[in-house]
């Protein structure tokens, strides 16, 4: 016979210790995880109330690709997630990791649909469990909730670096500039009805003005809706009574934009939110609306006219305060979540056109070269790595010339112009290079026949000194001139490679010295003194034996290309080791870069100029056991390595 | 027959739908027959699931002298609980609240005893749901991982709540609350149940096979 059961937890005393202690342990959690540290306390109080816990224990899946959409938002309490994702006809891979804090499940139960990702614990993992309906009132509420949750929703930068190599960054001089021009300018007049209007009139209104957007005020004349062509679109389909007032049919319309803000971040939250028209908001009050045709005529073909402004500059005086501007640009797309592949891209993309132009005005003042030439990058700027600090490193081949007297004229001409657009680069921001691997010094400005003399000696005669010397070059990119210059350069090495594979043993033998940080019983190995004492260098530890080794495998099978992601994309049909190992490479590679870039960025935000030590005191748990795992795989790979080119390695 | 029926449907269901009540009481003394209940607290579960905002408290007025080591365990003194209600007042509403979940809780029966003998006095049906004890529930698991752990883990003074918290990485904190140990129960469950269909234990009957107190 059952009892008469009172509804749990209804005559419970509100300042009872004990009872408020479970949940008080729950608010505070959410107190001091983002999103939920901007709710109020009365709503974070009912959010915690309305939350469950469940324990997942290592390996086990909580979510599953193609699967039922997410229930809930789960929110991590204690351990870890990986997420996964499998693309056709693809293995799993993962494509990111979440620990203590971090939510997930929010995207497929706000679409719906099914899940997209798979999510597995990677650690014993306790979640709290925010359930949809409750989330759901959470975002509607809460539009700042909303918008941290969507951020995850759209990787944007990556999108639009797509889009941009799609176009080949052709622009015109007449593009306004999408990161410079603030979005109150392009805003249009708005057209407001109230929201008591009836649904055929405020057509009748959007009719007469030619729009396809009305923007719906409430009884105090506050913005409260949009009405737009889809909405009337679903009266029709709905045979909808033309006489129900036009609120019932808006949308509310959360997104705005402050006027001072630029285009760039406006079409940001446009894309992330999938919407085509957003209200400009200035001094609190409604200033006007942009949809995402005026943005698309502000961008024109080019997404990221930050290059027009460079290419209108005449001097390299004007060219350095738009440089200036670089490094906010690389925090927002870094802040946007920006794949570490991407961030780079457009960083390279930006600074070719920077040297281009640089090259330009060179040309400009030392007239038309005697003979053609090539202008080279290498190192990181030529596998299209940079990140903040990026140190020049590059190079002139000229064509070879047929007498003494059209040798010296080169000689004397290619000089001058490198001293030029070396100090140039040093003036828009870019460090000259400490080891001296730059155009303006005469060992690096040389004809092509010189230039197949050293690889020739390089690969022929492989010292270990001159070995270690030589790695950057071949990473060499042209950026200006005559390309085929670069190109007969690179087939005649690799012709000199096939020949003699001894080289690569000295390479192999060279590259695993430099092993990454990880003691015996799996801690950090840190400098033991000096300025980075318990610090170690990531770029040193971490990037460099990736880069090294992906490098060899690359020379090893032919592969002519010079970044490290295109390298490892096109070995894996050709080589063992990628072939086997290709995800977790391409995935530690992306970690370990993006890491650096972060923690770059944290240095110049506190000040100080970007540099490549890291303490592993100020990583998160779930860094530091990322970086662990990633140097893991280094030192696996290194390991094959040294197997492999035993028979080489001398 | 239609009794059986649904209680033979129930004992089928499996360990991560069925519901549960996980339950801790605070006692003036440990002698069932003489000592009272000055708190007890409860909270749900659904499958593995804690659900946090179900949780239920009570400070009861025992009417009698509560003893002094059991308010150095609870930190619950005579002063703190004289304007409380009775536990006439409050039991009720505990066997609302519990239904016809299973109970969950360490060393469970001896909390029924408590109100059992209570519910009795006043009149009421006493709590016949089945009762599950984490402890019991410990000790099968450590004997199914292989018989050297029932040898080193299966002394008493090892079983105690705590020690039991430590070893699964349930987060505590020292003194004891009727709720807090209810929710450290619970966690405790959470993760028994997480390990249990390996072992073989599907049904809410494997569950009592292994673990009814």
């Amino acid at each position: 016979m059952p009892l008469t059961i009172n509804p749990p937890g209804k005559k419970i005393e509100q300042g009872d210790p004990a009872r408020i202690m479970i949940l008080e342990e729950a608010i505070n959690f959410l107190k001091n995880n983002p999103p939920f540290h901007l709710l109020e306390e009365p709503v974070l109080k009912d959010v915690a109330r309305s939350l469950s816990m469940e324990f997942y224990p290592r390996g086990s899946v909580i979510l599953k690709q193609d699967g039922p959409p997410s229930e809930a938002v789960r929110i991590i309490k204690k351990g870890s997630v990986k997420i996964l994702m499998r693309t056709e006809g693809e293995m799993d891979s993962v494509i990111d990791f979440r620990g203590e804090g971090d939510s997930f499940g929010f995207v497929s139960l706000v679409a719906g649909d099914r899940q997209k990702t798979t999510v597995i614990a990677a650690d014993d993992s306790v979640c709290y469990i925010l359930g949809r309906d409750r989330a759901l009132r959470l975002i509607e509420a809460n539009p700042a909730v909303a918008e941290f949750f969507m951020s995850h929703l759209t990787r944007f930068v990556d999108r639009t670096f797509e889009e941009m190599r799609g176009r080949r960054l052709s622009y015109s001089g007449t593009d306004r500039l999408l990161f410079t021009t603030p979005a109150g300018d392009i805003a249009k007049e708005v057209i407001t009805v109230s929201e008591d209007t009836t649904i055929q009139e405020a057509a009748r209104v959007m009719t007469a003005h030619s729009i396809s957007s009305l923007i719906i005020l409430n009884g105090s004349n506050v913005p409260a809706g949009i009405v737009t062509d889809r909405d009337l679109r679903k009266v029709v389909a709905n045979a909808r009574s033309l006489t129900e007032p036009v609120k019932y049919i808006m949308s509310i319309s959360l997104i705005r934009v402050d006027a001072g803000d630029s285009c760039f971040e406006a079409i940001m939250k446009m894309i992330r939110y999938n919407i085509h028209h957003m209200l400009v908001i200035k001094d609190g009050e409604l200033k006007g609306i942009i949809t995402n045709h005026d943005l698309l005529l502000l961008q024109g073909t080019s997404p990221l006219s930050f290059v027009t402004d460079i290419e209108k500059q005449k001097t390299v005086e004007g060219l350095a305060p738009v440089c200036a501007k670089m490094n906010n640009i690389i925090g927002l797309l870094i802040q946007e979540g920006a794949k570490a592949g991407s961030v780079t891209g457009i960083i390279t993309e930006i600074n070719d056109r920077l040297l281009k132009k640089v090259i330009e005005i060179a040309e400009e003042e030392f007239g038309h070269p005697p003979v053609p030439y090539c202008f080279i990058v290498f190192g990181s700027e030529g596998r299209k790595e940079q990140t903040f600090k990026t140190d020049q490193d590059n190079a002139v081949i000229y064509a070879d010339t047929s007498s003494a007297v059209a040798k010296e004229e080169a000689k004397r001409y290619f000089g001058a112009l490198t001293v030029f657009i070396n100090d140039s680069l040093a003036q828009t921001g870019f460090p000259s290079c400490p080891a001296d691997f730059m155009a303006n010094n005469p060992k690096w400005c040389q004809p092509l026949g010189s230039w197949k003399d050293y690889f020739e000696k390089w690969i022929t005669r492989p010292m270990p000194d001159a070995v270690l010397k030589s790695l950057i070059f071949f990473d060499m990119r042209p950026v200006y001139g005559k390309f085929s210059l670069c190109d007969e350069l690179r087939s005649f090495y690799f012709q000199l490679l096939a020949k003699n594979k001894i080289f690569l043993g000295h390479m192999a033998n060279m590259i695993v010295r430099n092993s990454p940080p990880i003691g015996f019983f799996k801690s950090f190995v840190v400098e033991k003194s000096g300025e980075h004492k318990n610090e170690f260098d990531l770029k040193l530890r971490g990037v460099m034996p990736l880069n090294d080794i992906v490098r060899l495998f690359a020379l090893e099978s032919g592969v002519k290309l010079t970044t490290t992601l295109d390298r490892i994309s096109a070995l894996k049909a050709r080589h063992p080791v990628v072939r086997e190992y290709h995800d977790e490479i391409v995935h530690v590679f992306e970690l370990i870069m993006m890491l650096r870039m972060h923690c770059q960025y944290e240095q110049i935000k506190e000040g100080r100029s970007p540099g490549n030590f890291i303490n592993p005191d100020r990583l998160s748990n779930l860094e530091k056991k990322s970086v662990r795992e990633a140097f893991h795989l280094i030192s696996k790979l290194q390991g094959m390595v040294v197997e492999m080119y035993k028979p080489l390695i001398v | 027959m239609l009794f059986f029926q649904r209680k033979d449907k129930s004992l089928l269901q499996a360990i991560e739908d069925a519901e549960y009540t996980v339950l801790d009481t605070e006692t003036t003394g440990i002698d069932p027959q003489k000592d009272s209940i000055v708190s007890f607290g409860a909270v749900k579960m659904k499958g593995g699931r804690i659900d946090i905002g179900s949780s239920i408290y009570r400070l009861i007025n025992p009417s009698r002298g509560i003893n002094h080591s059991s308010i150095v365990i609870h930190g619950i003194t005579p002063s703190d609980v004289a304007e409380e209600p009775l536990i006439d007042a409050v039991l009720p509403e505990l066997a609302g609240y519990c239904g016809n979940n299973l109970i969950i809780g360490h060393f469970i029966s001896l909390d029924l005893k408590f109100i059992n003998r209570e519910l009795k006095r006043i009149g009421r049906t006493p709590l016949k749901n089945h009762l599950v004890d984490t402890c019991r529930i410990y000790e099968w698991l450590k004997s199914n991982e292989g018989s050297f752990s029932r040898h080193y883990s299966g002394r008493r003074d090892d079983l105690d709540l705590f020690s039991l918290a430590r070893e699964y990485d349930v987060p505590f904190a020292e003194g004891h609350n009727a709720l807090g140990d209810a929710f450290i129960t619970a966690q405790l469950f959470q993760k028994f149940l997480s390990r249990l269909p390996g072992s073989g234990v599907k049904t809410v009957q494997d569950l009592l096979r292994i673990g009814k107190a």
